[in-house]
């Protein structure tokens, strides 16, 4: 079928329907529904990580953060794990405390050497998946994960525990204000894949019973340093 | 179509029956009923209480009707500039006429791949246009990755719900049905079969060659899809295949980024309660360069289908819809009858709305009746869309046309419109019935069966019968005195004429019974007696409007007055089962 002849329908069921248009109100404010965090975002991050089923750990500066992590990678002993390059992580001093358990770490280095099919065993395989954010959305409990090399959609995906690490300069208070950034960094610019993350993987499609973890990471866990 | 299956299960599995018989056979289904019972107070009530909730949620809704209203006006620019976007991010777009056309085009691209296995994540246009029926005829294996998609494609039935597609099963059914898969017996626990179907799907995830999903949006300005789920199947499904193949309806598409941040705050809200669904992801093209995950290609296909036809229409409204489902939880009819007896793709009042619109009006006729039009869908809904108003105009358009319509029922609406627009006429037949019917029915004040063809409405309940004195009269002599004291309508509201008066066509047999509260009790009454003085289907018929639908469905313009009512919790009316 013809482009030309598909728009050109279009067009005419467009200006006919003009007839039949419903919301010609013109007082509507630009901006409603704006929730906010009120005065401590990262306090009200956690609050709202919590209450959608995740758990969030608290930390004071990133020796606090160094060690929820530690106390997580004790918890689950994972063997591997598939991680993101990120700044934050590397201050964290991700590697020394992978390494000092001697849990692999899966990143991208150590992945796009190998063919697809063995890059993709690691990635199923892996056993805790670590990785900063984007952005957070302190009113919603929302973590904002742009894709790039380096940071995989795929390690908040896969494994079944998802650990992220969020600092103070990546919060903002409302999903509004996180599209704002995203304009203002250019529309034109967005990663090729862009998720917001609002809990653990979640279903209630059997007798709306709510069940976690059916696809994505059942337990989500959050650091989020306050400084 | 009056070829009608007869079970439940065939209705799950096929299309386009006769609606009546259909719901028979779901209020007569306790499997049914007891997962039906639920709806109401979980996910109806998360939706009222998310928008109380939200500060300003009835000026943002109303943002988001603004924006669709705004979109559809320049429809064909909007898409123009998605294409414009996909292409420069790499993607191929694809023009649908209609759904064999849409099929075609997945097929094509394939076949020129020579791709045998696809995974899907939940699409209602992929439903819409039959795709899995297609794929499978050309031998692609083709797996839905939703856990409720999936339990019911390896059921062999259709989604019941536009969220929660399996919710007309309970767990031993889910079970029974997982375990055929299994091939061993699978226990009864929710969270033991959703292990499995992790664990299955995951092995389908690793071999899958395309992934095809369907669209929730679509920003123009940046050629980016949007993906709304809460199991993470449909990240899985366009992260891990090499291709990535979508399917939109046209009405999808919003002009800028910014305009989705409107919109999410309001669809998760209206369709689960939650403030954003777990995943929302943002999908712009195949994977960029260095990128360990995500497609190489990516395909979006744009399909009319019957779109444009309504776009130009009176009823043209209907393409706000975003897929949320609120309007199935708010509905009396669906929380009675369910998704399946509907028989469309589509189910619920937005279903009632939709199918007759993209099946035909004369083949789904019942559809437009089967709603008490009070209004709780409007009230509902995230962009605020007028379906009783629309069920209302269906009504009309079939009612215009040939052979719709029997000559006596055309007669009596003419008699009640004529008598309707002149005052002494109208006096005049009020005065009639009140001597006649009314001091014949004086003590009972209800009618057990109607003659002839209104025999339907008494079928299940009872009719009301006029006072055995008009309002007016009453009013006349009795009412003033009672306003002094501040209480004008005191000594007469329960056999008061002028409300019943409001009951919208009597005679129709749909309405009624689709309006029943109480299905469970129902079932049992039909096995047993067949209409007790003092049960339940009795007091259906009753003037009860401040706690049943069938009360609120008299009063000519619901859309109006729902809000508030709405968004009060009715205990008598949505816990009075289990």
């Amino acid at each position: 079928m013809s482009r030309e002849a598909f728009l050109a329908r279009i067009r005419q069921a467009a200006a006919a329907g003009r007839a039949h248009r419903v919301h010609l109100r013109s007082d509507l404010p630009e901006r409603v529904g704006y929730g906010g965090a009120g005065d401590d975002p990262a306090a009200r991050l956690i609050d709202e990580v919590n209450a959608v089923g995740g758990q969030a750990h608290p930390a004071a500066d990133l020796n606090e953060a160094r060690e929820a992590l530690a106390g997580l990678l004790e918890y689950y002993a994972p063997q591997t794990a598939l991680c993101w390059r990120h700044p934050l992580l590397d201050r964290l001093g991700l590697d020394e405390a992978l390494s000092q358990r001697n849990i692999a770490r899966f990143d991208h280095d150590s992945l796009a050497p190998l063919d697809q099919a063995e890059q993709r065993q690691r990635m199923f395989a892996a056993e805790i998946g670590i990785s900063s954010v984007s952005l957070a959305i302190a009113e919603t409990g929302t973590l904002l994960l742009g894709s790039r090399p380096g940071q995989e959609r795929l390690a908040s995906l896969l494994p079944p525990v998802h650990v992220a690490i969020v600092e103070a300069a990546q919060i903002v208070p409302d999903l509004f204000d996180a599209f704002d950034r995203l304009n203002t960094d250019g529309v034109e610019n967005l990663p090729s894949n862009l998720v917001l993350i609002t809990g653990p993987s979640k279903t209630g499609d059997i007798e709306l019973t709510l069940t976690t973890g059916v696809h994505g990471p059942g337990k989500w866990h959050v650091i989020v340093v306050k400084e | 179509m009056n070829e009608a299956p007869a079970s439940a299960e065939d209705y799950a599995k096929h299309e386009h029956h006769s609606f009546l018989a259909a719901s028979h056979a779901a209020l007569d289904n306790p499997e049914l009923q007891s997962a039906l019972a639920k709806l109401g107070e979980t996910l109806g009530q998360r939706n009222r209480d998310a928008f109380a909730a939200l500060d300003e949620s009835d000026l943002l809704r109303e943002r988001a009707r603004a924006i669709k209203d705004a979109t559809l006006a320049e429809l064909d620019h909007h898409l123009e500039t998605l294409e414009a976007s996909v292409r420069r991010r790499g993607g191929e777009v694809y023009f649908a006429d209609d759904g064999a056309a849409a099929c075609k085009i997945v097929l094509e691209i394939l076949r020129a791949r020579g791709l045998k296995r696809a995974v899907k994540s939940k699409s209602m246009t992929s439903e819409e246009i039959h795709l899995n029926a297609a794929l499978e005829a050309e031998q692609i294996e083709t797996i839905e990755t939703d856990f409720g998609e999936y339990i019911i494609q390896v059921a062999g039935q259709r989604p019941s719900h536009l969220v929660a597609p399996a919710l007309h099963l309970r767990i031993p059914q889910v079970a029974e049905i997982l375990s055929r898969d299994a091939g061993e017996p699978l226990p009864v626990d929710a969270v033991e079969l959703a292990a499995y179907a992790r664990r299955r799907l995951r092995s389908a995830f690793a071999a899958a060659e395309v992934g095809i999903t369907g669209a929730n949006f679509a920003v123009a300005e940046t050629g980016t899809i949007v993906l709304v789920s809460n199991e993470g199947n449909a990240r899985l499904t366009t992260s891990l295949p090499r291709i990535h193949i979508a399917i939109m309806g046209i009405e999808k598409v919003i002009p800028r980024l910014a305009d989705l941040p409107v919109f999410l705050k309001v669809l998760a809200r209206a369709a689960t309660g939650q403030k954003l669904s777990v995943y929302t992801s943002l999908v712009s093209g195949p994977r960029q360069p260095g990128e360990l995950d995500g497609p190489d290609e990516f395909h979006l296909v744009l399909l009319d289908n019957g779109r444009s036809r309504i776009l130009a229409s009176p009823l043209r409204e209907s393409l706000f819809c975003i897929r949320c489902g609120a309007c199935l939880n708010a509905c009396p009819i669906y929380r009675n009858v369910g998704g399946h007896a509907y028989g469309g793709v589509y189910a619920g009042p937005i279903g009632a709305v939709l199918t007759p619109l993209y099946d035909g009006l004369s083949a789904n006729h019942h559809l437009p009746h089967a709603s008490s039009l009070c209004g709780a869908c409007q009230a509902a809904c995230p962009v605020k869309i007028a379906i009783p108003q629309m069920l209302i105009e269906l009504r009309d358009q079939l009612h215009r046309e040939p052979g719709q319509l029997g000559r006596l029922e055309a007669l009596a609406y003419r008699i009640w419109a004529r008598a309707m627009r002149s005052p002494r006429l109208y006096r005049l037949g009020t005065w009639l019935a009140t001597r006649t019917l009314g001091r014949w029915r004086r003590k009972s004040g209800w009618f057990e069966r109607l003659p002839g063809q209104l025999h339907g409405w008494t079928e299940r309940r009872d009719f009301p019968a006029p006072a055995p004195e008009r309002f007016r009269d009453w009013w006349h002599d009795e009412g003033r005195a009672g306003q002094d004291e501040g209480r004008a309508g005191r000594p007469r509201p329960a056999n008061d004429d002028e409300g019943r008066a409001g009951r919208p066509r009597p005679a129709n047999d749909d309405e009624g019974r689709a309006g029943r509260p109480r299905p469970a009790s129902d079932a049992e009454g039909r096995a047993g007696r067949p209409r007790p003085a003092n049960d339940d289907e009795g007091r259906a018929g009753r003037p009860r409007p401040a706690s049943d639908d069938e009360g609120r469905a008299g009063r000519p313009r619901p859309a109006n007055d729902d809000e508030g009512r709405v968004g009060r919790p009715r205990p008598a009316n949505e816990e009075g089962e289990q």
